[in-house]
């Protein structure tokens, strides 16, 4: 007993420390070498990687092991475990960190005046958020990492200073205040249920039975799904995610979708988890959310003309999708939960990724004006594949395999559980999802010959966007083509890799699948 | 003898996804490259396709341990048929692009997308494992969406984005709901293999979930045979798409609808089944009357055809409601005499749009017979098959779903299927009606103006070999019926017990 309070075994902490040790790094380095922006992204980079790695003994764990650390003395319970799920969600976010940060590699034109260490080490620490949260077994760790993996962002949503950022990131500020006050009330809660400061099976369990404190506990449980709710955007807490995707710069607003996202969902499940074994009944509450959810996003989404705002509608409609299979409480539906958000978050930061390219070589306005994209295929034929793949796999058909078996994978559970209603609300919303995808795929692959009154009868959307695709610049293509600029390197290494990861992954969707566990 | 199978997978996939990320040049010699590779695709994966079947193979690998779905895929007698006719039809609508080259878009990409719907629809008939064939239904959407919005008429854009649109929404609207009956079936049987779910015959399943899952499967479904009401989206779609779109969509993607009813409902789910199967037969039916009432009044000759086939696909249904091995023999056989019949006049339509430059029946114009008697006499096959000539291809399929109607399985509603059977024999003789119209309006008279070719090269040979293979299936029926007489009694003999 004069040994430490907790036994702490750093290489299982590793995912969690190495974003951290990361972001002090750069801040160091930052000080100490005033001139050397890139090496801040070489810290951040190794760091992320060194994390990626470290999770790897993690993934494919049989359900029910983990690797546990910070554990009380006498064999008791831990603070810190990381099973398949978690460590697969780890491994997703310090990558879509990676992703973020390739996506925002500065120029060398650019004169930021010192603002990189800032950003980095601010992505830094939400993704050491993220990855905390997934590990997270206790009261207190889980909703400070949570509350770590949330507040960078608002910061970076704000850094850039333009007026629609301030914006973005008080609606974001506002959210996660709202959050954090509904998760601290969900904690109380549940400890005022469980007597017990750990998130774990056993804690729900003795609470079963006691039909006095069995209703807080549930009460708990509702209380977090509110609080997270704002984190995953779902509807009715939904409404800061277009402003704050349409004010941040591209990269953040990639984070968002991604990581963030990650975070969120990762630390809804550390909860679900525990209750699962309760054998709870079906989560009504869930599955209205969900329906909701999915069905806003997609109307909203199929009304957006600007890409960035779309791909925040699409990523609410997504998030319903996310928490879909958990409507049904198992084991099995928070593995499909987990494998939904992995295929959607390739595919979102594959989208991101392309318009963040076409950001650099064609200027915001165009990059952002989804009417701007007519003819993408001919202009940008690589590109636009990528694209065309990533929206794919958002919309669930075949060449995107990964999104078709995650949405196979999505349903299962709630088929199972004979939601019947639910299932055909889903059904319709893959309709109304692959409306959303293909308004913009149809765009890519037009034919930029057409003529342009035909283009407007083509449909109501097509002649809202008609003004500004003809009236402004009519031979907007020559200074574009005359100008020949190239994307970042750093942003085409972005495009590939996510690319390249999608299609392995369609190819075999065992490759996430398989992260999960057996 | 698996990688016969594979291959004839395999090669389809690669042409297709070469062929789309390949260039994008629309040079002519481009066009003829194009063309020749995937004619020469089309024909290695025929031959790979008339191997598989000759040989059975059986794949069975292991895919997504996590899901429990693996990679099954074999040959029986009730795909077979629809095997060779899509693999032959690919080779046609290939050959027939040589005389005919897309128009609106590059001819990389359209042969690629041809590749591809070829590859979803080998795979779909092949697949023996459900929740691979729901995957396959879908592989073939993307590239024929992109054959409508792309390269279909251009006269009316916003016609086509309409078009393309329904048709994609509506598939992926059925396809979802069958995904979740299949997820369904699959949970409450405990297998996903399509064999091992037809020699259960629903064993363990309770008659309530078996309901409710065949109803998710069969409005899943039936939005792709099409069944009235759910047709709606069929006729701009093939309005609007090129030939051979049209031709892919009706002689292979409506079978795929109808495959989908004997696999993944009749087989697994007996009793739910029979418990839809009057609803069922009665819409089947509505649909006969429907597309033949709506093909007397139809101007637009793409259209009309395009409504002939849900009256086809009516008498389908009506076989399949039946219970009894003849109206299955009979549905199944209709299902591929309605894909020779659409693929030839789909494919002479196409053709005639072309010459026209439109496909209105209301305009005078020269008399077919009179200055083009190749299309001339296609035509006439084509329409009196369509008709139910006795002798034809169209005769066989349809006649005996009637039969089978009045005399359907004694777990059916006999008085109701009796009443239905009647009103269908009026549906042939809608047939017969709107058939000869159009024969009246463009086949006979004596104008003899505006001149316009008659067919010949590709457009020609593939319009004769559809025109023989009508007569020959016409005159042999054994040939279909032997093939898929053994597996249709292992369904039924346990349907009506």
């Amino acid at each position: 007993m004069s040994q430490a309070v907790v036994s702490v075994n750093a290489g299982v902490l590793l995912p969690v420390l190495a974003p951290a040790v990361g972001a002090a790094a750069v801040l160091v380095a930052d000080v100490a070498v005033q001139s050397l922006r890139r090496m801040h992204y070489a810290i951040a980079l190794l760091s992320l990687a060194v994390g990626a790695v470290a999770t790897v003994a993690g993934l494919g764990m049989v359900a029910g092991d983990a690797r546990q650390t910070l554990c009380l003395p006498g064999g008791g319970q831990c603070m810190y475990a990381a099973g398949s799920v978690a460590s697969a969600l780890q491994l997703a976010a310090l990558l879509a960190a990676a992703m973020t940060l390739l996506l925002s590699w500065p120029d060398d034109k650019e004169q930021a005046g010192g603002g990189t260490a800032v950003i980095v080490s601010l992505v830094l620490a939400a993704t050491a958020g993220a990855t905390a949260v997934a590990g997270a077994r206790d009261l207190g760790s889980w909703l400070v990492s949570l509350e770590l993996a949330t507040l960078p962002t608002v910061a970076l949503v704000a850094l850039r200073g333009a007026r629609s950022a301030i914006s973005g990131a008080v609606a974001l500020l506002t959210t996660a205040l709202v959050s954090f006050g509904l998760l601290a009330l969900a904690a109380a809660l549940w400890f005022t249920a469980t007597a017990s400061g750990f998130l774990s099976p056993a804690a729900a369990l003795a609470v079963v039975h006691d039909p006095v404190r069995r209703p807080i506990l549930v009460l708990a449980v509702v209380v977090v799904v509110a609080g997270i709710g704002f984190k995953l955007s779902l509807v009715p807490f939904h409404a800061w995610t277009p402003e704050a995707y349409d004010g941040a710069p591209l990269p953040i607003a990639a984070f968002l979708a991604a990581t963030s996202k990650i975070a969120a969902l990762a630390a809804l499940l550390v909860v679900i988890r525990a209750i699962a074994p309760m054998g709870a009944p079906v989560l009504t509450a869930i599955a209205i959310v969900a329906g909701l959810t999915m069905t806003l996003g997609n109307i909203m989404a199929l009304r957006q003309d600007g890409v960035v705002r779309l791909l925040a509608w699409s990523t609410v409609a997504q998030a319903g999708w996310v928490v879909l299979p958990l409507a049904a409480v198992s084991t099995a539906a928070v593995h499909a939960s987990a494998a939904y958000l992995l295929a959607y978050v390739l595919a979102t930061l594959l989208a991101f990724a392309v318009v963040a390219a076409l950001v650099q070589t064609r200027g915001a306005a165009r990059a952002r004006d989804l009417a701007q994209y007519r003819g993408l295929l001919r202009d940008h034929p690589v590109l636009a594949s990528a694209l065309a793949l990533a929206l794919l796999s958002l919309a669930g058909l075949p060449p995107g395999i990964l999104g078709l078996v995650a949405k196979v994978a999505a349903l299962r559970p709630v088929v199972a559980s004979e939601l019947w209603l639910l299932a055909v609300v889903a059904a319709v919303n893959a309709v109304l999802g692959v409306a959303v995808y293909l308004r913009w795929l149809r765009v890519v692959i037009a034919s930029v010959d057409a003529p342009p009154q035909a283009s407007q009868q083509a449909s109501p959307q097509a002649s809202q966007q008609a003004p500004s695709h003809a009236a402004p610049d009519s031979g907007s293509d020559a200074p574009v083509a005359a100008r020949a600029v190239r994307a970042h390197p750093a942003t085409l290494v972005a495009v590939g890799l996510s690319a390249l990861a999608l299609v392995l992954t369609s190819l075999s969707p065992q490759l996430v699948l398989g992260l999960l566990g057996p | 003898m698996v990688i016969l199978l594979l291959a004839a997978l395999a090669i389809p996939a690669v042409t297709g996804t070469a062929l789309i990320v390949s260039g994008r040049g629309s040079t002519t010699s481009v066009e003829r490259n194009a063309n020749r590779l995937s004619l020469a695709a089309s024909v290695a994966t025929a031959a790979l396709v008339v191997a598989a079947v000759v040989a059975r193979p059986v794949v069975d690998q292991e895919w997504l341990p996590s899901l429990g779905v693996r990679w099954q895929f074999a040959v029986d007698g009730i795909s077979a048929p629809l095997l060779i006719l899509t693999a032959a039809l690919s080779i046609a609508v290939v050959l027939h692009a040589r005389s005919h080259p897309p128009q609106g878009g590059s001819p990389t990409t359209f042969y690629g997308c041809l590749q591809l719907v070829e590859l979803g629809a080998l795979a779909t008939f092949f697949a023996r494992d459900a929740v691979i064939f729901f995957i396959a239904f879908e592989i073939v959407l993307i590239p024929m969406w992109v054959l409508i919005a792309r390269y279909g008429d251009s006269h009316d854009l916003a016609a086509r984005a309409d078009a393309s649109g329904r048709f994609v929404l509506y598939t992926v609207l059925g396809s979802t709901l069958m995904l979740v009956g299949i997820l369904a079936l699959v949970q409450s049987a405990g297998t996903a293999n399509l064999d091992a779910l037809a020699a259960a015959h629903g064993a363990g399943l309770e008659r309530h979930t078996q309901v409710i899952i065949a109803a998710l499967l069969l409005v899943g479904l039936g939005i792709k045979i099409p069944v009235w009401p759910l047709h709606t989206w069929l006729p701009p779609a093939h309005t609007i798409a090129p030939t051979a779109g049209s031709v892919l969509l009706a002689a292979v993607l409506l079978k795929m609808g109808t495959y989908g009813v004997v696999r993944l409902v009749i087989a697994p789910l007996p009793a739910g089944f029979g418990a839809l199967a009057p609803g069922f037969a009665i819409v089947g039916v509505v649909g006969i009357l429907w597309g033949g009432l709506a093909c007397l009044v139809e101007n637009d000759l793409k259209r009309l055809i395009a409504y002939s086939s849900v009256a086809h696909m009516g008498f389908v249904v009506l076989g399949l409601s039946s219970g009894t091995t003849a109206g299955l023999q009979a549905a199944l056989f209709a299902n591929v005499a309605h894909g020779v019949v659409s693929a030839l006049l789909f494919f002479l339509v196409g053709g005639l749009k072309e010459r026209w430059g439109s496909a209105d029946l209301a305009t005078a114009r020269a008399a077919l017979r009179e200055i083009s008697p190749r299309l001339g006499l296609a035509l006439v096959v084509g329409f009196a098959a369509s008709l139910g000539l006795p002798g034809l291809v169209g005769f066989w399929g349809e006649f005996l779903a009637m039969y089978a109607a009045w005399s359907p399985a004694p777990d059916r509603p006999q008085s109701l299927l009796r009443v239905l059977a009647v009103v269908a024999v009026t549906g042939t003789a809608l047939a017969a009606g709107y058939s000869l119209r159009v024969l009246r309006l463009i086949w006979s008279g004596d104008r003899t103006t505006p001149v316009h070719e008659d067919a010949r090269g590709g457009e020609w040979s593939v319009l004769a070999v559809l025109v023989g293979a009508v007569l020959v299936l016409g005159v042999a029926p054994g040939l279909l019926f032997n093939s898929t007489i053994k597996d249709v009694a292992v369904i039924t003999a346990e349907v009506s017990r």
